[in-house]
């Protein structure tokens, strides 16, 4: 227990030595630190994003509510990212497909999407001057639509109370997405304003719908999404008996079964079938490689930093060598003054680990919006997420890089004889 | 079995030879030297520059190794000894003061002084402390910087680091050759009375033969050789 006691009291005495020591050449130390803090926020953003991004994705597919999707023959990535985030360039299936596919007995649940995008009309509320501006519109079948999403729930509140899905027939009523409701002010009684230009024709058409309901925030593109019954929807864009996609819930879904259903289906000429996992792994590859290129970075930057760290615990090392020949002198071992020095560098390491970490948490939001603002990933919702482990590995490897930048500075000082070190300090 | 006597031998060193490389030339900085010091014995070493004083001492103090003879530092061989062995043996024995005085300019006067300690493994006191800050004569200086003294202060500072750990032997290379003549009297009181109150061996350097007279024993060294040995008579300073 006493042995424990003074080993513990002597590593405290190093540390406050090893920080007076720091604190001699406050502007080099705060440089160093700052460096090491940089690479550690890149590395730490970088982590946060492969497991935001991750995470955006796996949140944005779960929440589609559906495993499989029909749609017609295309890119698959490009539609699986309209049905992620919206977009354009849409393509239609016949809508006997529908028919063809709902008694596939391996289904557990069908439900048809019609996906259309109308302009926004004369809100009132925001001036977008010469800008013409997109809304989602999507047709539904309310019933098997709320099957596959159950944790669909209208937002209450003064304004928004009674709020409920359409009827089938209705043809003039929608239900709004958060955001979509946020964004035009609209509550539930308002009227929504869309134009829609039919297909065939180039002229739009306004239309003047009654808000019904307003959904309470899910973080998924159903936030942006105008909904209304998928009939209204058809008949508004001239489009009958066509559909965007089929969302489908299988009894069970594996591999094999996934595999089945698709031999099965494909053999309709029109269609494809995608499989979310399939969606999943391709966005996933195609962003590791954006996320391969800054790794390629921050590991640039942590190599610099460390650089940076050995350079700054060298110099200190010669500029005090005279002091380190005197405390070999009165008593330090060569573990003493390794000890010493490589103490230095490790708390240059940790308190650029923490400060780096501390700037990466406060500028998710910035990162997130530069990588948004770069390139179109295909999710909605927030793709950084920094959690505790992902700091705890930033923190744990900037202090296995102190421990091995400062081995050589450490050495160094250790391998000082105390009568040349003495000399040389008074020179 | 060794007992400790006032006339027991503290170090002994016979035919000590210390020669450096310098380039392609072998630089003879010590060439045999035989010098026995007794425990509570006040030596100095005087002699020009380049005469071998600071490398005698550096090897007397274990700081250094000779090339050639036998050395034994408080009844311990010590030719030959590799650094880290060597740390063993000053570990405690040995207090040093040097010129530049050395001082962490980081910490005060407290902790300078109690560097050792640390270094020891030993535990810090703070009334022991405050003891050898009053034997240097600066118990109001404690809490201050080293830039915030003067050159004699900071020697004496240096001495109070040398005399915390109680060593046998106070190492001293031109303990005074920063210092003004009043700072330099000073503390060459202060040994003078470390040797009588505390029976510590002293082994100084110095240019300065007025301060070096001051000395039991005055040992006069040329081109690596003592040339001279003296026992100054007291009455006569």
């Amino acid at each position: 227990m006493g042995k424990i006691n003074k080993s513990s009291m002597r590593v405290v005495q190093y540390m406050r030595l090893a920080f007076k020591n720091l604190r001699r050449r406050m502007v080099r130390t705060a440089l160093t630190v700052s460096g090491v803090a940089l690479a550690v926020a890149v590395a730490v953003s970088l982590g946060g994003f492969m497991l935001g991004y991750r995470g955006a994705i796996d949140k944005s597919i779960e929440m589609l509510g559906f495993q499989v999707m029909i749609m017609a023959k295309g890119c698959p990535y490009e539609a699986a990212t309209m049905m992620l985030k919206g977009g354009t360039g849409l393509l239609y299936l016949p809508s006997e497909t529908f028919d063809k596919v709902k008694n596939d007995p391996d289904i557990a649940s069908i439900t048809p999407v019609f996906v259309g995008i109308a302009e926004k009309e004369g809100s009132g509320v925001r001036d977008e001057g010469s800008e013409k501006t997109f809304s989602i519109i999507s047709g539904i079948d309310a019933s098997s639509f709320t099957v596959m999403k159950p944790w669909l729930k209208f937002k209450q509140g003064p304004g928004y109370d009674g709020g409920h899905w359409f009827s089938t027939t209705a043809n003039k009523e929608v239900v709004l997405g958060f955001e979509a409701a946020e964004y035009e002010q609209r509550k539930v009684g308002d009227t929504f304003y869309v134009s829609i230009t039919p297909h065939g024709t180039t002229h739009p058409v306004q239309h003047a719908l009654t808000v019904v309901g307003v959904l309470e925030r899910t973080g998924t593109q159903d936030d942006g999404t105008v909904f209304m019954p998928i009939d209204a929807a058809r008949t508004y864009f001239n489009r009958q008996n066509q559909v965007t996609i089929l969302g489908i819930k299988l009894k069970e879904f594996s591999a094999f079964k996934m595999h089945e259903f698709e031999a099965r289906w494909l053999k309709l000429p029109e269609v494809q079938v995608v499989g979310l996992q399939q969606v999943k792994n391709t966005l996933v590859g195609l962003v590791a490689t954006a996320q391969t290129m800054i790794a390629a970075v921050a590991v640039i930057a942590v190599i610099v930093a460390l650089i940076g760290v050995i350079n700054t615990i060298l110099m200190s090392v010669y500029e005090r060598t005279g002091e380190i020949g005197i405390m070999k002198a009165i008593g330090a071992s060569r573990s003493d003054i390794f000890e010493l020095i490589w103490l230095e560098t490790l708390m240059i390491c940790v308190f650029g680990a923490l400060l780096g970490s501390a700037a990466a948490v406060l500028g998710t939001g910035l990162v997130e919006h530069a990588i948004k603002s770069l390139a179109d990933l295909g999710v909605s919702g927030s793709i950084v997420k920094i959690t505790p482990a992902v700091i705890g590995y930033a923190v744990i490897g900037a202090m296995i890089l102190g421990f091995l930048g400062g081995l050589y500075p450490a050495w160094r000082a250790a391998s000082m004889r105390p009568v040349e070190a003495i000399r040389e300090g008074a020179a | 079995m060794n007992t400790e006597t006032d006339n027991e031998y503290l170090i002994e060193a016979h035919g000590l030879k210390r020669s450096y490389k310098r380039g392609s030339e072998i630089v003879k900085a010590l060439d045999g030297v035989d010098l026995v010091i007794r425990r509570g014995e006040m030596i100095s070493i005087l002699g020009p520059s380049g005469s071998g004083k600071t490398t005698l001492i550096n090897l007397l103090s274990c700081l250094d190794t000779p090339t050639e003879g036998t050395l034994v530092v408080a009844w311990k061989s010590v030719a030959g000894l590799s650094e880290e062995n060597l740390v063993d043996v000053r570990r405690g024995v040995f207090g040093f003061v040097f010129q530049q005085f050395h001082l962490l300019p980081t910490l005060t006067v407290t902790e300078n002084v109690e560097l050792p300690l640390m270094f020891l493994g030993r535990k810090a006191y703070p009334e022991k402390t405050r003891e050898v800050l009053a034997m240097v004569a600066l118990t109001d200086r404690a809490n201050h910087l080293p830039r915030e003294l003067s050159g004699g202060q900071m020697q004496r500072v240096a001495l109070a680091r040398a005399l915390i750990v109680e060593p046998q032997i106070l190492v001293a290379d031109e303990p005074t050759g920063n210092l003004d003549k009043t700072n330099g009297e000073a503390i060459f009181a202060l040994f003078r009375r470390l040797a009588a109150e505390k029976g510590l061996t002293i082994i100084i350097t110095t240019h300065n033969m007025a301060f070096g007279y001051q000395a039991d024993r005055v040992i006069t060294l040329e081109d690596g050789r003592i040339v001279k040995e003296e026992r100054p008579r007291r009455d006569l300073l």
